[in-house]
């Protein structure tokens, strides 16, 4: 057992690759150099053929955010050359929230009789990195969080200290979440995103209009200890905060720098969780500004979307940038900004705050 | 003393608040398991593990207005987690340049409200603000808020691994704290009642129609139940540097899946075995170093007889005195894991052993039967909890005495 | 009776998803569950909701099922003597 006065921070840790289902091409790249640029607010995933990962007879009883974790599980684990991750874990804000209704509207309507137990079954959170361990037969760690806008980076810690620790090599982080037209009508209404139609341009104005819009997600991740010649990147670290005053945000990033021998000017970039809803994005903004006020801005909610899981994609978004060794100019937050060549030190800065007086942000930082 | 160590405790379920009171049902050997009286679901007929306390009461407790917006497994987990605190002296003053993480535990979160509003939700006006607190963050987020003015927490997250998910916030806890990612860490769980789960779990055909009979023959399902329950957990030299005694040291932990099906457990219970072993390992412990098991032992005929073959796999034929407190308490599933890690340090400190009720005949094909009789100055060394759930999320964990 | 087979095997292909089964690839004396049908303890749960949302037949425990779903001529004949619409 490793305790914490032994504990010494020198292992390195990589991210080995990366799938996803989302607004853009799926399981490909292709958004890096040819966007789709979404123009409705409840943007729709597009989906692949998942008959080439998932048997008919399999997916039977899948919901389409089974399907889709599997399918981006699976080409993950191919693309990084990993058979079985020692460890699965998952974050999901609202788990397969299309079963979850299904059973809730048969509870209410049905009066309690006659309920579809497979709906039930697969309205767990957890149904999701279960789904995935039974289908790899993969008997190793397996979790799932569910902590609204920081699901995914709660997973990715989890497995980022496992592997400082020694207690595995390898592990499969997921961020999955779908939308439902209800769904989507009840976070309207509740301002956290817009009801019809959106623009790029629209989204970068932080003024008094919600211009955030839906998109599901379903990113995985394969990390790992061994550097590989798939290997994307290095994720140098990952820390969680709740309720951080900036200058916590200033001292935790001196301290990632310094334990990875860096300093301010070797930053090329900060990504940033900017989704187009002023409500939110005025405190990105403050944070940004007191705390990482020298690197230039990527976003990149413009291409994905708002979900719980959307984290997934900054993180991602940073990886491809670095393996990509090019920060494009349509990442680029503020339209002035060049594009940026050969980046080697990327920040990741992710804001959730429904109530802004308790807000739980992630900060990592990725490096080549 | 290396390692991890407990240093408070905060639990209220159908045996009441507080441990306490826990602890009193339990050597009484008195059920909380009784007839539906504050769940609104038309299945009255089902025994539940409810806290007898209705939401009015809880909010009533906790110095609210009646019409707060706040959910009852938020305000389940507010008292948990004040008794917790405070046995921890987690205060304000005591905790200078300490970082306090918090992981809490649930699956329901608000569907207990949900359910009641949820045509307001889809076509009304009115109880949009409920809507954000359905998930199961919204929870873990606004039951951090009952100790604010005492502890500011570093960071919070919640876990959602159906019935073992508080469990796996004590291993999460212990990670945070090996890497010295926290100084304290909060861990537990949260589950009230819903008509959803309860239907749900109907719908499955694993309830029990009487109070439940765990590792009987003729057991014929679960009760469900709701509590909240959390664990404070530091190292020593942080404790002794607080001035805070701990209670008792958490050992280790296990977490391995099933991989098998989504609800039921692999025939030789493959994933119940892998974490015991595991959680054995990490604790640097021999099997037979376990004095105590406080089972998962949910009462349904594919439960408890797998959990029986993976116990039996790794004690061979030398089964600890084990019992299942399911029929005290009735299935809590988020925050059974909590619950039990409660019950099984109280008997690790307070030497006795919970009996497993409304046990009657051994089934066939274990080789042991659970403990039927209170175990009185019960000499506990190390104590395993198991706590398994749906998809095969398997979860053990040791603690053991100072 | 071979109407209420026929009517069985199109529930079940569309209760249980067989979305690759024709009515015609379902052979009525053959075991529902078990060998290569696939099925589980879940679709005999999901047949148990069918039975009682279309011929009001209500079981109360799933071991009652183990009998009923030998085939799907023995559920045409439980459900000929059971059903209530």
């Amino acid at each position: 057992m490793v305790h914490q006065s032994h504990f010494t921070n020198n292992m390195s840790i990589y991210i080995q690759s990366v799938s996803q289902i989302s607004v853009q091409k799926p399981l490909t790249e292709e958004w890096f150099d040819n966007p789709i640029l979404p123009k409705e607010a409840f943007a729709q995933s597009i989906e692949p053929d998942y008959k080439q990962f998932i048997p008919p007879a399999e997916s039977r009883r899948m919901g389409r955010l089974i399907k889709r974790a599997i399918t981006t599980s699976l080409s993950a684990l191919k693309k990084g050359g990993c058979e079985m991750p020692d460890a699965i874990i998952s974050g999901t804000g609202l788990g397969c929230i299309e079963n979850t209704e299904k059973f809730l509207n048969a509870v209410i309507d049905n009066d309690e009789e006659c309920l579809p137990p497979t709906a039930f079954m697969q309205s767990t959170h957890n149904t999701i990195s279960s789904q995935i361990a039974i289908r790899l037969h993969c008997h190793g760690y397996n979790s799932t969080y569910s902590n609204q806008g920081t699901s995914f980076d709660s997973a990715l810690l989890d497995a980022f200290i496992q592997l400082q620790l020694g207690q595995i090599r390898s592990a499969l982080v997921g961020g999955h979440d779908e939308m439902t037209p209800d769904y989507f009508n009840m976070l309207s209404k509740i301002n956290y995103w817009r009801k019809e139609d959106v623009n790029v341009d629209m989204m970068r104005q932080c003024d008094k209009e919600i211009n955030s819009f839906s998109g599901s997600c379903s990113l995985s991740m394969l990390v790992g200890t061994d550097h590989t010649e798939n290997t994307l990147c290095r994720l140098a670290d990952i820390e969680l905060f709740h309720s951080p005053m900036p200058s916590q945000i200033r001292d935790s990033l001196f301290k990632m720098l310094h334990a990875n021998k860096l300093t301010l000017s070797d930053v090329d970039a900060v990504v940033a969780s900017y989704s187009g809803n002023p409500n939110v994005d005025r405190y990105v903004g403050h944070y940004l500004t007191q705390a990482m006020s020298e690197f230039p801005v990527i976003w990149y909610k413009h291409l994905f979307g708002e979900s719980f899981c959307s984290s997934a994609f900054g993180i991602y978004v940073a990886a491809m940038c670095l393996h990509k060794r090019l920060i494009p100019k349509l990442l680029l937050y503020n339209p002035k900004d060049a594009e940026i060549k050969n980046p080697k030190n990327i920040l990741v800065f992710n804001y959730f705050g429904w109530n802004p007086s308790q807000p739980n942000v992630s900060l990592s930082l990725l490096s080549i | 003393m290396d390692g991890i160590v407990v240093t408070g405790m905060g639990v209220i379920s159908a045996l009441g608040r507080g441990v306490e009171q826990t602890a009193s049902m339990l050597l009484q050997e008195k059920s909380g398991v009784d007839k539906m009286r504050i769940l609104k679901s038309k299945y009255t007929s089902l025994p539940v593990g409810e806290v007898h306390e209705t939401t009015e009461e809880l909010l009533d407790s906790l110095h609210y207005r009646r019409d707060k917006v706040i959910t009852r497994t938020t305000l389940l987990g507010q008292v948990a987690l004040l008794e917790a605190t405070q046995m921890a002296k987690l205060q304000k003053g005591l905790l200078e340049g300490k970082r306090v993480a918090f992981i809490s535990a649930t699956t329901v979160g608000g569907m207990e409200k949900s359910e009641q509003l949820y045509h307001d939700f889809l076509y009304g006006t009115e109880h949009s603000e409920y809507i954000a607190l359905h998930d199961c963050g919204a929870c873990t987020n606004m039951i951090a808020e009952i100790t604010e003015q005492d502890i500011h927490y570093s960071m919070l997250t919640t876990i959602s691994t159906a019935c073992s998910s508080a469990a796996n916030a004590f291993l999460l806890a212990a990670n945070l704290l090996r890497t010295g990612r926290a100084d304290i860490v909060v861990a537990g769980g949260t589950e009230c009642l819903s008509k959803f789960h309860l239907d749900g779990f109907n719908s499955l055909m694993i309830l029990d129609d009487e109070v439940c009979k765990p590792f009987d023959k003729n057991r014929k399902g679960i009760n469900l139940g709701e509590a909240a329950a959390y664990l404070v957990l530091e190292s020593p030299q942080t404790a002794q540097e607080r001035g805070v005694a701990p209670l008792c040291r958490y050992a280790g932990g296990g977490n391995r899946c099933d991989a098998y099906h989504q609800t039921a457990s692999s025939p030789n219970g493959e994933g119940a075995y892998q974490s015991m072993i595991q959680a054995l390992e990490e604790a640097g412990l021999q099997p037979s170093d376990i004095d105590y098991i406080n089972a998962h032992g949910t009462g349904t005929a594919n439960n408890d007889e797998t959990e029986g073959f993976a116990v039996m796999r790794v004690f061979g034929d030398r089964v600890p005195p084990i019992s299942s407190t399911k029929a005290f308490t009735g299935h809590s599933t988020s925050a059974a894991g909590a619950l039990e890690a409660v019950i099984s340090i109280l008997a690790l400190t307070r030497n006795f052993i919970p009996v497993s009720l409304n046990f009657k005949e051994k089934i066939d094909s274990l080789n042991f039967t659970p403990v039927t009789q209170t175990i009185r100055n019960a000499k506990l060394r190390h104590v395993m909890t198991n706590s398994f759930g749906f998809g095969g999320n398997d979860t053990s964990c040791i603690f053991s005495k100072l | 009776m071979d109407q209420l087979i026929e009517e069985l095997k199109k529930e079940i292909i569309e209760v249980l998803n067989l979305e690759d089964k024709k009515p015609e690839d379902i052979d009525e004396n053959a075991p529902l569950f078990g060998g290569e049908t696939g099925l589980d303890s879940i679709d005999a749960l999901e047949l148990i909701v069918m039975m009682e949302k279309n011929y009001g037949i209500k079981l109360q425990n799933a071991a009652e099922g183990k009998e009923i779903f030998k085939s799907v001529r023995t559920m045409a004949e439980y459900i000929k003597e059971h059903r209530t619409k």
